[in-house]
């Protein structure tokens, strides 16, 4: 006997805006939020645009605000997003009178978030006044004097990925488990496999889940050029992720926070919760091949797709729509085509499957996060949104991408796959909710 | 339901580079903080740590892997190093094992595993880059007025010159991601079942073992490796912790003395590194092998302190629900468990908190109270790895370690001054984050 989990809120922070529906109809229309990069001089990186969220705010009127100084943009687009989320999921704020019927113990946090940024001006100065040229090492006494009197302790801490949790359980009171995963680019998608796990169980009834992350500051994107993973289409940035076409020249790094709130069946419906999907399948596996690629059969994606598919007690022929994790690196993109034939055979070819990444860019941790958010839209709406920038097909890549226009399709299943660098698989399956 | 068993520990810690050395350490009740040695601390206000003797991480991956030892944080190290004493001591001949025995197990004591039913869940922390690495290839970088030029960073004004970034090693960002530390063990021992990297701090590892326990539990693998490993003797590591006043400024002297977790006297906590690995095992197959079981996995129990960093709950509410709802999962009651092992980190506020979560679930009928950190130190997300070690290994050997530098006990706690033998049936494991995570873990004799 296991509990049912459905999703009851949905709210997202990306680089093509801040709610759900003005972002929907963007990701329908084909735009693109990829655009020079601003949040710092990015002008002689190999790379020099990405997908960011625009003029960033954090939300006014938080419960608890005061207590989110020197936050991560990661954290504040988690807190904005799970306010969404909660909104729409008719969820009393803590301190209403409504609120005394949510048991906060019963309230969970499960996030895929990233690690922030370093404070970059004092951790670069700081390095560099200590540096010995002669030796060629640090002069860690003076580094030492020099870090302790600028570093600032609460920007430190805020770097650590467990702290959106932090602030996302202060926020909503919620005091049931609480936990991040960091599994790279698998990690949003995991925290909801295993968010709904935790509900199945029963160790929560509610838990605020989905991911964070952002990397576009000067070193993440040195380590993604440096790993030549990163598109360098500079001449024209809005073309510049191009999944599953013949010229597709790498990834294009994005930041943002998706947010699903997930429920128990009975709770959702004690309460008279609009319900939006359901959550039927999880699956989750490891290369186990090599810490830079895939391996080359898709021999770990198949295994979290095939566990996705048992797990939901389905067949391929129930799934409507496939999310791909669709990168528009050379790699991921065949690999995964590879890896859908392998399970899904000869019904591969009549199986929509398409890159929301071809607009948002990746949201690394986040990523599976706004794509689980896309499939719960899809079976709402259904609609399909498609992979801009398609145009030159490539042998390797020989399925149905819904080549950069959205199309009217019945969506009653959607399947998501994330993958992550290391080696991490994770998929999940949504269901249009059925009492 | 399928029931959990631990048959396999690797511990790596300030005590030794095996979960022998580790268990000796406990049990001889020794302190092994000393000066801080990796890095010059002079001018920082606490200058001990507890670090891991030496090692060569070659010695511990098979030949095929020894390139990949290039890109492994120490983190990552730490965590190959416990993962393959763990595989080794439960016998299990795994593509690492089996590789470096020659391509075939010993002997049949060794059990050839399903690759596809085995995982890997090993908490992990926010690791740093190398300060002398990435300001090596800073320098060359600097603009006019001595700072970070981006544009020397990103392009060579020589096209004959690499460009600031150009000198770190293509791999650079891969050595820094916390799930590096279950990927290369994945690699390592060909772990192709349900894989995650928890990142809660010091509470990383009690989550870890809960979720992967349920795996097994679901029938989704029948193996698990699992645990938590990180060093905050970094640099960037002292200054945070020492910026958040967390460390104790006045055991330089006497680094011995300097951690008094538990203890009324104490006054910060010391980093440290170290964690451990343990192989987590589905009873029936277990048995079925003849593996050597240390304890039952009973209850797990997991909760948020709602607090953000504002420092813990003094009345510890949050923490003792997630020990009640351990207690519960277990199907036990408080008067049944003779040991907890709290974080006790040696942070006044935070042991106090423990002290007052500990006196609600248990009253006045207290279990013996063991805290680990005070010969050990604080190893982030090692931490309660390390304690799951210690409890396993106390309720194998059924014995409890007396505790280091607690004389003086956080009033109404019962602190043990000796090592001795003990009728183990249950102990509890139980941490706080810093930033709020709680997980608390029941282990139970197997007989």
């Amino acid at each position: 006997m296991r509990n049912r989990v459905v999703i009851t809120g949905i709210g997202w922070v990306t680089p093509l805006g801040r709610t759900i529906d003005d972002v929907w109809a963007k990701l329908l229309a084909g735009e693109s939020g990829i655009a020079p990069t601003k949040l710092f001089d990015a002008r002689f990186f190999p790379t020099r645009f990405a997908a960011e969220v625009k003029d960033y705010q954090l939300p006014e009127h938080l419960r608890t605000s005061g207590k989110h100084e020197e936050i991560s943009r990661a954290t504040g687009f988690a807190l904005d997003a799970a306010h969404q989320a909660w909104r729409m999921a008719g969820l009393p704020m803590p301190g209403t009178p409504a609120s005394a019927e949510v048991d906060p113990y019963s309230v969970g946090v499960y996030l895929g978030s990233g690690d922030a940024a370093l404070d970059f001006d004092n951790f670069t100065r700081s390095a560099l006044n200590s540096w010995d040229s002669e030796k060629r090492t640090m002069n860690m006494a003076q580094w030492g004097r020099d870090a302790l009197g600028s570093f600032n302790a609460l920007r430190e801490i805020e770097q650590e990925p467990a702290m959106p949790i932090s602030h996302v359980s202060m926020e909503f009171d919620a005091r049931g488990p609480s936990m991040n995963c960091l599994t790279a680019c698998a990690a949003s998608t995991q925290a909801l496999g295993e968010a709904a796990e935790l509900i199945r169980r029963g160790d929560a009834e509610v838990i605020i889940s989905g991911g964070a992350h952002s990397m576009i500051h000067p070193f993440g994107v040195t380590g993604f050029n440096r790993l030549t993973a990163l598109s360098t289409f500079n001449e024209d940035p809005k073309r510049s992720c191009r999944p599953f076409d013949a010229t597709r020249s790498g990834f294009v790094i994005g930041e943002g926070s998706g947010v699903l709130i997930l429920e128990s069946l009975d709770h959702a419906t004690a309460r008279g919760a609009n319900i939006l999907a359901e959550v039927v399948g999880y699956g989750s596996s490891a290369d186990a091949y090599r810490v830079t690629d895939q391996h080359p059969e898709g021999r770990g994606a198949i295994v979290a797709i095939e566990s996705a598919l048992r797990d939901a007690g389905m067949q391929t022929s129930d799934i409507d729509y496939i999310n791909a994790h669709g990168t528009g690196t050379k790699e991921n993109d065949s690999t995964e085509t590879f890896a859908i034939k392998g399970v899904f055979k000869e019904q591969a070819k009549n199986v929509p499957i398409s890159s929301i990444k071809s607009m948002m860019g990746h949201l690394i941790a986040a990523a599976g996060a706004v794509e689980a958010i896309t499939c719960v839209l899809c079976i709402r709406d259904q609609m399909i949104p498609p992979t801009a920038n398609y145009s030159v097909p490539d042998p390797e890549c020989d399925l149905d991408y819904v080549p950069n226009t959205a199309r009217k399709a019945k969506v009653e299943v959607a399947m998501s796959n994330s993958f992550g660098f290391g080696g991490q698989n994770d998929t999940l399956i949504v269901r249009n909710f059925v009492p | 339901m399928r029931r959990v068993v631990i048959t396999g520990v690797g511990a790596v810690s300030p005590h030794g580079l095996t979960s022998a050395d580790f268990w000796r350490g406990l049990t001889e009740m020794r302190s092994s903080i000393a000066p801080l040695s990796a890095f010059d601390p002079a001018t920082f206000p606490s200058r001990v740590a507890g670090q891991v003797p030496a090692f060569k991480t070659m010695d511990y991956v098979p030949k095929s892997y020894r390139k990949a030892t290039k890109i492994m944080a120490r983190d990552i190290e730490l965590a190959v190093l416990a993962a393959d004493g763990a595989v080794r001591d439960a016998h299990l001949a795994t593509r690492g094992v089996m590789e470096s025995f020659g391509g075939k197990k010993p002997d049949d004591t060794w059990f050839e595993v399903d690759s596809r039913r085995i995982g890997c869940n090993i908490g992990a922390g926010l690791i740093c880059a190398d300060l002398n690495e990435l300001t090596s290839a800073m320098a060359p970088a600097q603009g006019d007025d001595g700072s970070l030029s981006l544009q020397k960073w990103g392009k060579s004004d020589d096209p004959g010159k690499p460009s600031g970034m150009d000198l770190l090693t293509p791999l650079w960002l891969l050595k820094y991601l916390p799930n590096m530390l279950a990927c290369h063990v994945s690699i390592i021992h060909d772990t192709q079942g349900p894989s995650n990297t928890i990142t809660c701090q010091q509470a990383s590892a009690g989550l870890a073992l809960a979720e992967a326990c349920r795996t097994i539990q679901r029938g989704q693998a029948d193996i698990a490796l699992v645990g938590g490993c990180e060093s905050m003797v970094h640099p960037m590591g002292l200054m945070r912790w020492t910026l958040l006043h967390r460390l104790t400024t006045t055991g330089n002297d006497q680094p011995g003395r300097a951690c008094r977790a538990m203890d009324q006297t104490a006054d910060g906590t010391v980093i440290a590194e170290g964690g451990s690995v343990l192989i987590i095992e589905d009873l029936q197959h277990a048995l079925a092998r003849g593996g050597k079981i240390y304890a039952e996995v009973a209850g797990l129990g997991a909760t948020s302190s709602a607090r953000g960093i504002g420092g813990p709950d003094p009345a510890g509410e949050a923490m003792a629900v997630a020990m009640r709802k351990s207690l519960k999962d277990a199907g036990t009651d408080p008067r049944d468990v003779q040991l907890i092992v709290p974080a006790g980190y040696g942070i006044p506020r935070d042991d106090q908190a423990e002290a007052s979560a500990i006196k609600s679930v248990f009253a006045s009928r207290q279990p013996e109270v063991v805290a680990i950190r005070g010969g050990l130190g604080d190893a982030g997300a090692g931490s309660q790895a390390l304690d799951l070690a210690a409890a396993a290994m106390a309720l194998h050997y059924q014995t409890v370690p007396g505790a280091v530098n607690c004389t003086t006990p956080v009033e109404g706690l019962h602190v043990p001054q000796q090592t001795h033998a003990a009728a183990l049936e249950h102990v509890l494991v139980s941490t706080g984050s810093i930033a709020g995570q709680n997980s608390a873990v029941v282990l139970r004799r197997y007989a």
